[in-house]
């Protein structure tokens, strides 16, 4: 338990330094008009209606089923469910998904630490 | 499953494999080939832990140490893509050579100019222009990246006097030439020369409005032509013998009749075929033919119809090969009688065809008459007289002709 609390403290620090940091790097991105994800390294997602997405700036595949895919990003993981998921392309910059896709969920560690605490 | 088209053949073009791919860890397989950038599409999964692939045929060459790394194995399923073919064909020699050969030739036919088609002309005889385009390097036969339209152009105007536009376009291994002829232009008599105005055939005078100048003729007179309509001598009031000379001006309509006629054919040899005939076949390269051999021709009487057919891709493309089949059909003679009806109206329709082409164009027609004569050497005859209202004058120089 003991283990965990500090855990969650160094997280928690970690998190307040993170929002120091990005606040400073997201504002110089939206004064300079950079493109966010890439600077801030996170992903672009595009979708078209449900049935086709494009992932960019992704890390990697953590699994892919027919009716679930998880891929790592910079912030955390994405989770994408859904009936015949397909990966109809797949290089280093971008992935393209296709299928019928039901939902889509953000699995950040800043979302689970608002949901613990 | 909807890659577009284009890619596809890209694809295709460029030559993949689809391959299957077995492990537990077959997502960390996918990542290092997206990582080491080897494009995979149409991943889908397959069973527990297979799934199957597509990659380049580049690709397939570096993942071997990938299967080993992600401790999946990797078969291949399907070889797709031109390279494939090719290298089906790969000790094939001659089939390279001749596929060489082929595009090359397609490409050397193709670079030469094997048809002029001219265009919109109506007096000139088309063998005149062919013969003057000749003279300025059009013709078939010629290298068509050697020919200069826009000078043809302007020394084709200076060489025939005939034609006031002319354009040649070079599409495909055709030249096309569209020309316009020049109308001819009526000799105008300067406005401030005395002249009269004649008849310019001959007619009866309907109506004469004079702008300037003396009424030389009254309705209902006939003129010849030639005859002074209106004329531009004017005698002085009190002096028969001295003159003012004026420019004369003023529209003359007159009826004028043009007639033509055309014989009651009351039986005709009706050509019958028998069903026999004869194809002779021969082969045009350029100007060299090769007659293939057939049977020989011994009908009596017989029609022969040609029928050419030239090698060529689309509308514009033309290669200098043809194909042209004579075919001779044997026929038998027989007479037969028409209805006098049937006969007298044709040959009455014939004749007025004959006579609206007299007519000329500012001439409109207000009566048509038919009539029948019997001529003592050509038989029954039918005659169409077009009677015409239009203007018949001239101006013409005053002691000129």
């Amino acid at each position: 338990m003991a283990r965990n609390n500090a855990k969650k403290k160094k997280l928690k620090g970690n998190k307040e330094e993170n929002n120091r940091k990005k606040g400073f790097r997201e504002k110089l991105t939206e004064m300079l008009e950079l493109p966010k994800e890439l600077v801030l390294n996170i992903p672009r997602i595009t979708m078209v209606g449900n049935g086709d997405m494009m992932i960019e700036n992704y890390k990697g595949l953590v699994e892919y089923g027919r009716a679930r895919i998880r891929i790592s990003t910079g912030p955390g993981t994405v989770k994408i469910t859904g009936i015949g998921l397909v990966i109809r392309e797949i290089t280093s910059e971008d992935i393209i998904i296709s299928g019928n896709i039901h939902t889509l969920e953000f699995l950040y560690a800043s979302n689970d630490m608002e949901h613990t605490g | 499953m909807k890659v577009l088209l284009l890619l596809r053949l890209w694809n295709y073009l460029r030559g993949y494999v689809i391959i299957i791919v077995d492990g537990f860890f077959t997502e960390k397989f996918i990542n290092i080939c997206a990582h080491r950038n080897i494009l995979l599409w149409d991943v889908v999964v397959q069973g527990d832990r297979t799934m199957t692939m597509r990659m380049s045929i580049k690709g397939f060459r570096l993942i071997r140490p990938i299967a080993r790394k992600a401790k999946c194995r990797v078969r291949l399923i399907k070889k797709t893509g031109i390279p494939f073919i090719l290298n089906r064909y790969r000790r094939r020699k001659a089939f390279f050579v001749g596929a060489l050969l082929f595009v090359a030739l397609i490409y050397v036919l193709s670079s030469f100019i094997w048809n002029v088609e001219i265009s919109g002309n109506k007096r000139l005889e088309t063998a005149r222009i062919e013969e003057a385009l000749a003279n300025n390097g059009i013709k078939s036969g010629i290298l068509k990246y050697g020919i200069d339209t826009d000078s043809a152009v302007s020394n084709m105007m200076l060489d025939m006097e005939d034609i006031s536009w002319i354009s040649i376009n070079i599409r495909g291994t055709k030249a096309k030439v569209q020309i316009r002829e020049r109308i001819p232009v009526p000799e105008i008599v300067p406005r401030d020369e005395p002249c009269d105005i004649v008849a310019s055939k001959d007619g009866m005078i309907k109506k004469v409005v004079a702008k300037e100048g003396i009424e030389a003729v009254g309705e209902g007179d006939t003129v010849k032509k030639g005859q002074v309509l209106i004329a531009g001598t004017i005698p002085l009031k009190d002096d028969d013998k001295r003159f003012r000379f004026v420019h004369a001006m003023g529209k003359v309509t007159a009826r004028t009749w043009y007639e033509e006629e055309s014989p009651v054919i009351l039986t005709e040899t009706e050509r019958l075929k028998t069903g026999k005939e004869i194809n002779a076949h021969s082969l045009v390269l350029f100007s060299w033919k090769l007659d293939l051999p057939h049977r020989k021709n011994n009908f009596s009487n017989y029609s022969a119809a040609e029928n050419r057919r030239k090698l060529s891709i689309g509308e514009d493309l033309v290669f200098p090969l043809e194909w042209v089949t004579v075919s001779y059909k044997e026929e038998k003679l027989a007479e037969a009688v028409i209805n006098a009806e049937d006969a007298k109206n044709a040959a009455a329709e014939a004749a007025y065809q004959k006579a609206l082409q007299q007519v000329p164009e500012n001439a409109k027609v207000v009566n048509t008459n038919i009539y029948y004569v019997k001529d003592e050497q050509r038989g029954l005859l039918a005659r169409v007289t077009l009677e015409c209202l239009e203007d018949i004058g001239v101006s013409r120089k005053i002691g000129g002709n």
